[in-house]
């Protein structure tokens, strides 16, 4: 689909964070632009964790980034708490960015190597002349110990322990809502299992709300209540987990769950589902942006960019074809 | 942490110490003034009195060399601070705020430096006057934009690094993010450069001293001390020596302090480094039966000598494989996995000392120099890496790169070759091969640019394919395609395929085989079906459980692994992965357990307490037991959502 559209919002009190035809572009040289984003929009309920999934390319961290207006996308709404912070300049904007944390994907890069521990999980407080020292509470809480970890340097952990502290120094703020970017696809299968299991438990106890990107399904799936799946800077479909697995409408859906090796997803292969490379996001193709790998596209497809429609309880889906029929439960 | 700086860093930093003492304290010292004609008589050579000897007025060399220093030492670190002063901030301000204030600061920075620096020095001293604080200003001013540059390119590599990205959503100010976050990793290579700096300067100012252009006389400058004893040359070389050899030691030591400070911030913390003594790899090899086999591999060890010891990346492995067959070799990062094929391959680092036997077609190819490894690398073993892009020549075509292996090792014509290299890219389903060998490797996405490495791999038709995680930097779509590629392309030729992956799941599909590696050692070997099925080490049984499946219910708590992979340099006796294991006993910790069989199904387990058989209890043993369903080769028989006990 790749379709844009904002049926799917929620007009709900506790609605978070509420982003709307967020736009985010890029410079390509040869004065041509990249339109890594281009009008998602997505809300997110208090204590909720939305996952956002898709390919390289697709977005999500771009999207991800200009959540906390790094740099500011390009046009759309972004709004937290109903605050506009798309508006916001300056000391306002510092002000809210302390309720937005993120949490980045290498565990090497996101620490600075010449700070000791302590002086990056504290570094917030600082910030903020926060009084007390919460630093040993958040390190015992990402399961670090403090008594050897918090005068040491990044270089000497591993980079299952290196996301810990990141997820200290996002923790000790006491954001609201936390951004995951891509948060254990750098990491060893057993280490991952500890980070996403720290995480669901992070949730509980300090009440987070979570925005979980990765490319790998089965890791958003598992700890996501919904699940955005995108491409080439477009919503495809939104879904609960379970839902969006058991039922999938949307042919790049169906493609992804069919490409996860050794998944068992009862799809048939996953070449037949989906063929070739993705298209330049410089000049992304007309319609819907996944016509060209879609076994279902038709010339509608090409002309028409579908727009987000709800196909059963909670399932939006933007696709003039979808690859199964939905039966819409109202 | 502490590195060894070596003895050559030691003697200049001690000389630096020394001149620097004596250009500090030349008043103090017991010398001779350095402007008291014949202190002793003139041109006479070394003596106890003057150690130096004194020049052509009597005066003695070794005051005049020191008092020297001061001008040396004072104009090379007077004007490095002001080149860093000024040219530091402008240089970190182009490099974090970019875009207008980048391109100012830079435009103005390159006509500076284009500007001929010694005319320009020339000039400024001869109409401003020949001082000590008119030659600091110039060398320092000439000095500012390398530093904008040096300090701009620091500041660069640092300012898109994730950490400062994580200060500002902390909600840092600018400022303290400059002062916390970039400055003390530009400092480094800050003063590095610093050192190089002061050896620039100290000959700039040499220089001109020479030409009288420095300090004047009487002051004695090193430059003008050598300018004065150059017609004394003949019968008193020891007034011109002195001060060059203090000119050339200085100099010498501050460009060795600044390279090894380099040095010491372009090493990032690696386990391995530079080997310091070769030892044997362990007790020779026995000689083995060479079996009837395409690839037979017995008691391969590769061991590295590090400062913290001897790491053990591969540990004592054999295997065999077939033609028509696919062996995949899987376990997490630093299990010696990609080690492994790299010591069967023979493409190892040359501080790695390698043992035991790899038999191709029963050739024992340890035994091959390296002129005939090359050919049998090129010819019969193809390879395939993680990353398409480090793989492929950049400035080179597709084009070229894949006809090279044809033209070198089949000897076939250019036109040959060109068309045997499209009709390759069209085998492994490249579009328009005949366009795509015209591009270069940045032209093409990243699945694109695998198939290219793969089709080079493939050229010579090798009897066995090496993929050391190929699908690993590619999108889970592409992977498919991909892996399908390389089971078609092995169906298609007859060869044998090693798949290296840290993914399970991944070679669950494609392998006949598998092998799973543990801090360099094989825990357990066997028919894929049956390993993934029912797997019996308990290390296998954790990462099939540790990584999350669509199948599992959302928020469905993920069994871990305790701990992390333990250090090869210092490895425990008796089982490595006893520390991370539910099930471990008193025995684990004393005997190394073999790698052995249960049954005559070929399926080994290197463990005491294998699962499904021994388990500490029965109940926990078969509750641990996976169902069949997911991981197996056939996916169509694991469909609805299965449930499990956390």
């Amino acid at each position: 689909m790749a379709g844009s559209g904002k049926a799917h919002l929620r007009p709900r009190d506790d609605v978070l964070l509420r982003v709307e035809d967020l736009v985010v572009e890029f410079p390509a040289g040869r004065g041509r632009t990249v339109r890594a984003v281009s009008g998602v929009s997505f809300d997110l309920a208090r204590g909720e964790t939305l996952g956002i999934v898709g390919e390289s390319g697709c977005g999500k961290s771009s999207a991800a980034r200009a959540l906390v207006q790094l740099p500011p996308p390009r046009s759309g709404s972004v709004r937290l708490d109903g605050v506009e912070l798309t508006a916001l300049r300056g000391d306002a904007l510092r002000l809210v960015r302390q309720r937005l944390q993120m949490i980045f994907q290498d565990p090497v890069s996101s620490l600075n190597p010449r700070r000791r521990v302590r002086d990056i999980v504290g570094e917030g407080p600082r910030v903020w002349r926060l009084p007390g020292d919460r630093v040993d509470e958040v390190l015992e809480a990402v399961g670090l110990d403090p008594a050897t970890a918090a005068e040491r340097r990044s270089h000497e952990f591993s980079g299952g322990q290196c996301q810990r502290i990141s997820i200290a120094r996002a923790l000790i703020l006491d954001p609201e809502v936390v951004i995951c970017d891509e948060p254990v696809s750098a990491l060893d299968v057993s280490v991952q299992a500890q980070i996403l299991n720290l995480l669901e438990d992070l949730k509980a106890r300090y009440r987070l709300t979570l925005v979980f990107i990765a490319h790998d399904l089965a890791v958003v799936k598992n700890v996501s209540d919904r699940i955005m799946v995108m491409y080439l800077g477009k919503v495809c479909e939104l879904a609960p987990g379970a839902d969006l697995i058991a039922r999938p409408a949307h042919p790049y859906t169906r493609a992804l769950i069919a490409s996860i090796p050794g998944g068992g997803s009862g799809l048939p292969p996953a070449d037949t589902l989906i063929s070739g490379e993705p298209p330049s996001p410089v000049s992304p193709p007309s319609g819907c942006r996944f016509r060209t790998r879609c076994p279902s596209a038709a010339a509608r497809c090409a002309a028409e960019e579908p727009q987000i429609r709800q196909v059963g309880d909670d399932h939006w889906l933007a696709c003039h074809y979808p690859a199964l029929p939905v039966s819409s439960k109202e | 942490m502490r590195r060894r700086l070596g003895l050559g860093f030691c003697l200049a930093v001690g000389w630096i110490g020394l001149v620097l003492l004596a250009a500090l304290l030349a008043d103090l010292l017991p010398l001779a003034r350095y402007d008291e004609t014949l202190a002793g008589p003139p041109r006479s050579g070394p003596s106890l009195a003057h150690p130096f000897g004194t020049d052509g007025l009597g005066r003695d060399v070794l005051s005049r060399v020191v008092h020297g220093a001061r001008v040396s030492l004072g104009v090379g670190i007077g004007a490095v601070l002001l080149g860093l002063g000024v040219g530091a901030p402008l240089g970190i301000l182009a490099g974090y705020r970019r875009r207008a204030t980048d391109a100012v600061i830079m435009a103005v920075n390159d006509v500076a430096q284009a500007f001929p620096a010694l005319v320009f020095a020339l000039a400024v001293v001869a109409f401003a006057g020949a001082s000590l604080r008119n030659v600091l200003i110039v060398l320092g001013v000439l000095g500012i934009p390398s530093w904008v540059r040096l300090i701009r390119g620091a500041t660069l590599t640092f300012a898109e690094r994730e950490f400062v990205l994580a200060a500002r959503v902390l909600g840092a100010r600018d400022r303290r993010i400059l002062w916390r976050e970039i400055v003390p990793n530009v400092a480094v290579p800050a003063a590095s450069y610093a050192f190089i700096g002061m050896a620039v300067v100290v000959v700039a100012e040499g220089s001109l001293a020479f030409l009288g252009l420095s300090v004047q006389a009487p002051t004695p400058t090193w430059g003008g001390l050598i300018n004065e004893g150059r017609t004394l040359m003949e019968d008193a070389p020891h007034v011109v020596l002195a001060p060059s050899i203090a000119m050339f030691l200085t100099v010498l030591s501050f460009n060795l302090v600044g390279d090894r400070l380099r040095a010491m911030t372009d090493v990032r913390e690696s386990g391995l480094e530079p080997v310091r003594q070769a030892v044997a790899a362990g007790p020779p090899a026995a000689a083995h039966p060479v079996r009837d086999t395409l690839l037979q591999v017995e008691e391969l060890r590769t061991h590295f000598v590090t400062p913290r010891g001897v790491v053990k990346a591969v540990d004592g492995v054999s295997f065999t494989l077939d033609r028509g067959r696919t062996l995949a070799i899987v376990g997490e990062s630093g299990s010696g996995k990609s080690m492994l094929i790299r010591s069967v391959l023979g493409l190892l680092p040359g501080s790695s000392v390698r043992d035991g036997h790899v038999y191709l077609s029963g050739d024992d190819l340890t035994t091959h120099g390296p002129a005939e490894m090359r050919s049998v690398l090129g010819r019969r073993l193809g390879t395939v890496f993680q990353d398409p892009m480090t793989a492929l020549n950049p400035v080179r075509t597709i084009g070229t790169q894949v006809m090279e292996p044809l033209r070198v090792h089949l000897r076939m014509s250019r036109r040959q070759a060109r068309d045997e290299a499209a009709r390759l890219l069209a085998s492994v389903g490249i579009p328009d091969p005949v366009r795509v060998l015209r591009r270069y490797p940045h032209q093409l996405s990243g699945g694109m640019r695998q198939r290219v490495t793969i089709a080079m791999a493939l050229s010579c038709r090798p009897d066995v394919l090496f993929a050391d995680e190929p699908t690993t930097a590619l999108d889970v779509t592409i992977q498919d395609q991909v892996l399908r590629l390389l089971h078609r392309q092995r169906e298609e030729r007859d060869m044998a395929v090693v798949l290296v992956s840290h993914d399970l799941s991944v070679v669950a599909r494609w392998a006949d085989e598998v092998i799973v590696m543990y801090a360099g050692k094989v825990v357990e070997r066997g028919p894929a079906a049956q390993v993934f099925a029912r797997p019996r080490m308990p290390y296998t049984e954790a990462l099939l459980r540790a990584a999350p499946r669509l199948t599992d219910p959302v928020h469905h708590e993920l069994r871990v692994i305790p701990g992390r992979p333990p250090d090869l340099a210092g490895l425990p006796a008796g089982c490595a992965f006893r520390a991370r294991c539910g099930y471990a006993q008193e025995r684990c910790a004393i005997e190394t357990p073999p790698l052995s069989a249960q049954d005559g199904d070929g399926h080994r387990q290197a463990c005491w307490f294998p699962l499904e058989v021994a388990g500490p209890d029965p109940a926990t043993a078969a509750q641990l037991t996976r169902p069949p369903a997911a991981g197996a080769p056939a996916p169509e028989n694991a469909s609805g959502v299965e449930s499990r006990g956390r």
